[in-house]
């Protein structure tokens, strides 16, 4: 891991993915604790980039805010976050007050929680968390919000219900499909008879949340994020969780549902016959799309561009399901060493055997070194083996590059500023299929 | 203003000119406590996030061509960039780039570590490596709030690397917490490029001089006049004004947006600093006039057909050229005239509310009471002296709500109750929550439009009349999503949380 400046930054500050993360649970209302133009620049930071994901029932400049300033700083800001709870509490409808913070509230060390205790004493739902931005990104914020509520808010239960799983690990907005993508593993799990708590979705309440106390597991769809979240779940409710790689394409969802049900210890019947189902189903519209494939050589090279969820995942789809060549995957995270070296671990076991090259880098104009780096250059022969034809699966920063290589490029990972995202994701056996129309539909445009 | 350019950090607003965001109530009441510098220490019981001087900042600078913007600052504070690409990539296009970059941006990613010891060093990093790996012409450095708090001396980081870097390297200074005037933002970068690219620098000459091509260049500069973009003027906007000029036989360069940085210095050798909004650029002409003798216009925003006629009128004065303005008006009047005659019809008597930056809200709102509409409410993000030619005349036509508030769409939407507008004009991001109103809506400025000018006048009726012959998408949304604010806050008056004082 690398402590240096960042170009274009892929993702939000911790404050940013704390007010996503709140936005995005129904009847939450969140407070930001921090300098006027916080709120702001979340705000023009989403809308170009995360599938123009709007403002929701009360984020974008409509989220309540102290906007602290320069006397705030000098002499301390809890009297202004009081009065600003306080006229929050009485204009604003919401189930539950959350108060996040900015840098500035922190470095300044505001104690929130005594002003949040006040509140509480007065029988107002309310809880709070430190989110000052140089804490970390939008995953970081993600995990200190789940934290908060899973310490402060999630009901304690003795007992526990048989086939009731909560589920985490896709981070709104950082992720554009996270609505979708949190839909189809949610419908997934269902099929394997659980009863699913996904939070996020529009069959979801905050209800749920308060009594998620009672689950059997905690299925966190990714090996990095709400990986925190999910420990303090296991220290406060003795729930334990599951961890595993975000699941793209009918391989890597068998190997999911295979994991959820050896954990659960589900009826292995039941089990196969949801993976035959799923299978079944995808290839019953991929049986259809193989005519093309083979006639027009849908085949491509790619190099794929993203986070610890989509990197491996997509990776892995493009190798393992659709008969591509990923030859480079690029992981755009500040990661530790660990957890490099996790990825590395996913991506040398694919089942297709073919080998990526895995870099982790988070500088968008250092991807066509790394490429320059792993495929041999062109050097005036007569007879070059180019990187071509070829895909770039990434950001809408890596346009660029794709039209430097001749690649066509599909922007799925953040920041996503030139697609327009509402219900569709990429998970699972049905999610797979949205992204091979995409994919595909890129290679036939022209005609 | 001199004394100014010698500081480091050019002064907030509140300070320099009493600008102020907090009033609710009429526009001659606001006039009257401003005069009388009642604003100082207005605030709200109840705010919003808001937009801080970092963001129109940021605007401003990334659509420098040929340059790295580095914000120096927590990994968050940057994230404008992503959607300010969309605006400067569009314009990569229009230059002829066939692989646009969009918006080149580096944070330096401050982390808990450096709030205890300090960012300098990996701002000092940033710098070179940007310097080595994109060799652009300037590099800005925007410090935000951290550094302004954990003391990093931007200045002395930037002093010390310029000789090690071929870039020019521009400090600017845009700590969110400093001021609550986000329009100190256009001083803070205009100071930059006044400390660091209008000078040290010659422009080339020649050493053999061609008698006949000096008289003719001096003739031409004579005749060169200083036009400027902070962002917010669309192409369209700019090919407008470029358009009337060049009626009036000038010249015309366009800065600081979208122009090179070694051009900048061009900005001091102009017959003329035209401002297309006061509240903007006055920092910068008042510079230039003062240290390298350009004078400047500083009065109306050309939009709407009196503002545009009276606007072209100061400038055709200053040039004598008296006459050709009244035939280019008398020309440009008599076609538009024709052609809005059947719209006037549809939009007469429809209410208007309008919600952006200070003088375009209240240019734009004049405009629309010009032409017909009835105005219902105001709402400048500040107020300052440059507003009040503009609100002058909106109080002498008949006194309207005045609401001064950065966004705060909870007063918006209670006014919007009261008043049921038919059509609402704001800003960036704040359109949104008329719309769940079931208000139909015009984005106040950007996009492939134009706002200014003639062209502007006709464009803004045109699609506010386009607007309104279908408001289904805003009606279907009003019924089917609601606001965040409680029934009683609809009964409660709108500036219940300004405090103002008397």
């Amino acid at each position: 891991m690398k402590d240096k400046f960042i170009e274009r930054p892929r993702g939000f500050c911790a404050l940013g993915g704390a007010l996503h993360t709140l936005v995005a649970l129904p009847g939450v209302v969140p407070i930001m604790h921090t300098s006027m133009g916080c709120g702001g620049s979340i705000y023009w930071n989403q809308i170009g980039s995360t599938g123009f994901l709007g403002a929701g029932y009360c984020g974008g400049m409509a989220v309540p805010s102290s906007n602290v300033q320069e006397k705030d700083i000098i002499f301390g800001g809890t009297d202004r976050l009081t009065e600003q709870v306080k006229n929050t509490v009485k204009i604003v409808d919401g189930q539950l007050y959350f108060v996040i913070t900015g840098c500035m509230t922190d470095i300044i060390g505001d104690d929130i929680q005594a002003v949040i205790k006040d509140f509480q004493d007065q029988g107002i739902s309310i809880i709070g968390t430190e989110t000052g931005g140089f804490k970390g990104d939008g995953y970081k914020g993600y995990d200190l919000v789940l934290q908060a509520l899973v310490k402060e808010y999630v009901t304690k239960k003795q007992r526990k219900s048989k086939g009731k799983v909560n589920l985490w690990g896709i981070v709104p907005a950082q992720d554009a499909f996270w609505r979708g993508n949190i839909n189809i593993i949610r419908e997934l799990l269902t099929s394997l008879g659980l009863q699913v708590n996904a939070f996020f979705t529009e069959h979801d309440s905050l209800s749920e949340l308060e009594n998620a106390g009672d689950a059997e597991l905690n299925i966190v769809v990714s090996e990095f994020y709400g990986i925190e979240a999910a420990k303090t779940f296991a220290e406060v409710h003795d729930v334990p969780y599951l961890a595993t790689a975000f699941p793209i394409g009918p391989t890597a969802t068998n190997e999911f549902l295979q994991k959820v049900a050896q954990k659960l210890s589900l009826d292995s019947a039941q089990v196969n016959a949801v993976i035959e189902q799923g299978e079944a189903l995808y290839y019953r519209y991929v049986e259809r799309i193989a005519d093309s494939y083979n006639d027009l050589n849908l085949q491509r090279y790619a190099v794929v561009v993203g986070d610890g969820n989509y990197a491996p995942a997509l990776t892995r789809f493009l190798a393992d399901d659709l008969g591509w060549l990923p030859a480079l995957t690029v992981v755009t995270q500040n990661f530790f060493d660990e957890q490099q070296e996790m990825i590395n671990q996913y991506l040398t076991r694919l089942s297709s055997g073919y080998q990526t090259q895995v870099v982790f880098e988070t500088d968008a104009s250092e991807v066509q070194y790394h490429l320059n780096r792993i495929w041999p250059r062109y050097q005036g022969q007569n007879y070059y083996d180019p990187f071509s034809p070829a895909f770039v699966v990434g950001s809408h920063h890596e346009r660029e590059l794709a039209q430097n290589i001749g690649a066509a490029h599909l922007t799925v990972t953040y920041p996503v500023g030139n697609r327009v995202v509402l219900n569709r994701g990429y998970a699972g056996y049905t999610g797979s299929l949205s992204l091979i129309e995409d994919l595909f539909s890129v290679l036939v445009a022209s005609r | 203003m001199l004394s100014y350019i010698e500081q480091k950090v050019a002064p907030k607003r509140e300070e320099r000119i009493g600008a102020c965001i907090e009033f609710g109530g009429f526009g001659d009441d606001l006039k009257k406590k401003f005069g009388q510098g009642c604003f100082r220490n207005n605030d709200r019981g109840f705010c919003q996030g808001s937009i801080c001087q970092l963001l129109p900042g940021m605007s401003m600078v990334t659509s420098i061509p040929d340059t790295v913007v580095i914000i120096h600052g927590s990994i968050g504070c940057g994230g404008a960039g992503n959607s300010q690409g969309a605006n400067v990539r569009g314009r990569q296009i229009a230059a002829g780039q066939s692989n646009p970059r969009g918006v080149l941006w580096l944070s330096t990613n401050l982390n808990e570590k450096d709030v205890i010891i300090g960012g300098e060093d990996k701002l000092e990093d940033a710098i070179l490596t940007a310097d080595k790996r994109y060799r652009p012409a300037a590099i800005i450095v925007v410090s935000t709030c951290v550094p302004g708090i954990i003391g990093d001396d931007l200045d002395g980081v930037v002093d010390r690397v310029q000789p090690r870097v071929s870039a020019s390297v521009l400090p600017v200074h845009c700590e969110g917490f400093k001021t609550k005037i986000m329009a100190t933002a256009y001083d803070a970068v205009y100071h930059a490029i006044a400390r660091k690219l209008l000078v040290g620098k010659k422009t080339e000459s020649d050493v053999v001089i061609d008698e006949v091509e000096d008289y003719r260049e001096k003739a031409r500069l004579k005749r060169t006049v200083n036009l400027f973009n902070v962002s917010s003027m669309t192409p369209q906007d700019e090919k407008e004004l470029t358009r009337l000029l060049n009626a009036l036989g000038l010249e015309v360069r366009i800065f600081p947006c979208f122009a090179h940085p070694e051009d900048m210095i061009y900005s001091t050798q102009a017959a003329l600093s035209i401002s297309t909004c006061p509240t903007h650029d006055d920092y910068f002409v008042k510079h230039l006039q003062e240290k390298y003798g350009v004078p400047y216009i500083l009065k109306h925003m050309p939009i709407g057909i009196n503002n545009t006629n009276l606007w072209l009128r100061d400038i055709a004065a200053f040039f004598h050229l008296e006459d050709a303005a009244e035939r280019i008006i008398e020309r440009e009047t008599r076609e538009l005239e024709l052609a809005l005659a059947p719209i006037k019809q549809n939009l007469k008597g429809k209410k208007a509310m309008l919600s952006a930056g200070e003088v375009r809200t209240l240019a734009t709102a004049l405009w629309l009471r010009e032409f017909g509409l009835e105005l219902v409410a105001v709402r400048p993000y500040h107020y300052d002296e440059f507003g009040e030619t503009a609100l002058t005349k909106i109080v002498e036509g008949g006194d309207v709500t005045v609401n001064v508030a950065t966004v705060h769409p909870f007063e918006s939407v209670n006014i919007i109750e009261r008043t049921q507008p038919d059509i609402y004009l704001g800003h960036n991001s704040d359109n949104v929550w008329a719309a769940k109103s079931g208000v139909a809506t015009l984005p106040i400025y950007g996009g492939a439009n134009a706002y200014v000018g003639y062209t502007g006048a006709f464009d803004i009726v045109r699609r506010i009349n386009m607007v309104l012959k279908n408001k289904a998408f805003n009606t279907n949304l009003s019924k089917h999503v609601r606001q965040p604010y409680n029934n009683k806050w609809y009964n409660t008056e709108p500036f219940t949380y300004i405090r103002q004082e008397e």
